[in-house]
């Protein structure tokens, strides 16, 4: 280091913030083509949300809010995937809501994913007016609506995991403006806040408002959120009618929430990409899947991105005290 | 993969590319995407709004003449529209002192309830009891000192000096430094996170050299 003169630290501190782009930038590609597969070991914060919707059956039932918007897409949309994934398996039905009309397209989009036949453990989606026959016969419980669709003829497709029928097996709300009322409102009536769904059935007749009327009658609330929208069911959905509720916030938020689980308003939280990460192991180690997702995959990347983030702290702050530039006021800006 | 799916993906990268070329430098690409971002969105919000809310739930039971005591809501909505007009500016009070008010009237208890009394309870805890594993009862004692020595941080009416202000406040900013450190870690890989879902989608889905 004797070597190096003051001009060289300038140098370093001063280099040009597009050389540290690109090396991201890098750093982010290329382990994608290699697979390195570090392990992920799910935390209890991701574990106590997996083990409750583990515990749910048919007759129980999921909200599961996309309250976030495309900005926080890389790392909700998995969370709700996994969440969506490991509740269609289990046959749990589920509410997808949304806060803003942004997050009614991304739950579409989520609800696609888990639904295409493209994507390895997908399920087969029986559309409400698909079945609308059955329905005239009476089939409106699951096990019967099932045995008599396939008792017409259809078969699972190839590749997928069962059948998920819409109406039966997931309602997907949509949007609602000034959410909070709505829920408050769900406290009475789920139907009456959402008359129909985003396709414009209704929901009323739906087999699974029948077993779930009002927020009383769910057993988890699940919200994906990118800001502090989350809080809207802890504040009028626990607090009010003791509605269970975990979370699946982005990595910024997650440490403002922590506090939740400790004192006991929120039975879980997944933070970020990581958490997404550690459900999708849950549900592999559980069976529900054969392989992880997305989530798991990006972690590799993520890790090796933490790596130069800290090499080039390292390496910021060597230059700043061996340049001798804690005892000057100002750097000389050179770029 | 339909044209539109496909089309709708080649937008989607474009735009993707568009606004990473700030990193280089400000050009019009990038503000020509992030103009069509707060746009599109603006307009996907309207349409979408006036087809799941205000049509089916205003409109449509308006013109079939029934409910007509939504003709208040909806008139107290449109006063909004007179702030756009100096005369008559003052009218969009009321729908905001409406607002105002039935909101503070509804979320005050719940949110006292829930953000400050089972919070401070979560706190009021026993640091140690007969039989409580150690690294549980660490914890706890992490959490009520932990609680009051950032109190005593943020309590200005006694200089922090002595073994009780001094000490107390010295250790509060401690922690409130290692709750930062914390929040910028997380903040790094949020921000991390979400440049690989991009990069995820620009190689999987448009460049499809990975599965």
């Amino acid at each position: 280091m004797s070597g190096m003169n003051a001009n060289t630290w300038e140098k370093m501190l001063n280099i040009d913030r597009r050389w540290i782009f690109l090396m991201i930038g890098v750093v982010v590609i290329v382990p994608f083509f290699i697979r390195m597969g570090l392990p992920v070991v799910p935390t209890d914060e991701v574990r106590s949300v997996y083990s409750l919707i583990d515990t749910l059956e048919a007759d129980d039932a999921v909200f599961v809010g996309w309250d976030f918007d495309p900005g926080t897409e890389a790392e909700n949309q998995p969370m709700g995937i996994a969440v969506l994934r490991h509740a269609f398996s289990r046959h749990v039905p589920v509410f997808v809501t949304a806060v803003s009309p942004l997050g009614q397209g991304l739950a579409g989009q989520g609800l696609a994913s888990v639904f295409d036949t493209r994507t390895p453990g997908n399920f087969a989606l029986v559309r409400w007016a698909d079945w609308e026959p059955f329905r005239a016969a009476g089939h409106a419980g699951r096990d019967s609506l099932e045995a008599a669709w396939e008792a017409a003829g259809n078969a699972l497709p190839e590749g997928a995991l069962g059948w998920v029928f819409e109406g039966v097996d997931f309602a997907h709300l949509g949007y609602q403006p000034l959410f909070s009322l709505v829920i408050l409102g769900m406290g009475s009536s789920i139907a009456a806040q959402y008359p129909t769904d985003v396709s414009g059935n209704p929901v009323p007749e739906m087999p699974m408002l029948h077993a779930h009327k009002n927020l009383r009658d769910v057993d988890l609330a699940v919200t994906l959120a990118g800001s502090s929208a989350c809080m809207w069911c802890v504040i009028y959905g626990n607090a009010k009618v003791g509605l269970p509720v975990a979370f699946g916030v982005t990595a910024v938020m997650a440490t403002d929430y922590f506090p939740y689980i400790q004192s006991g308003q929120i039975v879980g939280m997944m933070g970020g990409l990581r958490g997404a990460a550690e459900y999708e192991v849950l549900e592999t180690e559980g069976g529900y899947t054969q392989a992880t997702g997305n989530a798991y995959r990006g972690m590799d990347v993520q890790s090796l991105a933490h790596i130069v983030i800290i090499l080039l702290v390292i390496l910021g702050n060597i230059a700043f005290f061996a340049g001798g530039f804690h005892r000057k006021t100002a750097l000389k800006a050179r770029r | 993969m339909t044209f539109y799916e496909t089309a709708g993906v080649w937008v989607a990268a474009l735009f993707t590319l568009a606004i990473y070329s700030f990193l280089y430098r400000e050009n019009p690409l990038y503000r020509l995407a992030e103009h069509l971002v707060v746009g599109v969105s603006l307009g996907y919000s309207i349409v979408l709004t006036w087809q799941r809310i205000l049509y089916p739930r205003l409109v449509q039971p308006l013109a079939a003449g029934q409910e007509w005591l939504l003709i208040i809501p909806a008139t107290l909505g449109l006063l909004y529209i007179t702030r756009f007009f100096p005369k008559v500016a003052w009218l969009s009070r009321y729908p905001i002192g409406f607002l105002l008010g039935t909101g503070m009237g509804v979320s005050f208890p719940l949110d006292m309830q829930a953000l400050v009394l089972r919070q401070i309870h979560s706190t009021v805890i026993p640091v140690f009891t007969p039989g409580t594993p150690w690294d549980v009862a660490l914890g706890t004692a992490v959490i009520v000192l932990g609680t009051l020595a950032a109190l005593i941080y943020f309590f200005f009416s006694k200089p922090h000096k002595g073994p009780f202000f001094g000490l107390g406040s010295r250790v509060g900013i401690w922690l409130i430094m290692i709750g930062f450190g914390a929040t910028f870690g997380f903040t790094v890989m949020g921000r991390i996170s979400l440049l690989i879902g991009r990069v995820q989608f620009l190689l999987a889905d448009w460049l499809r050299v990975i599965h």
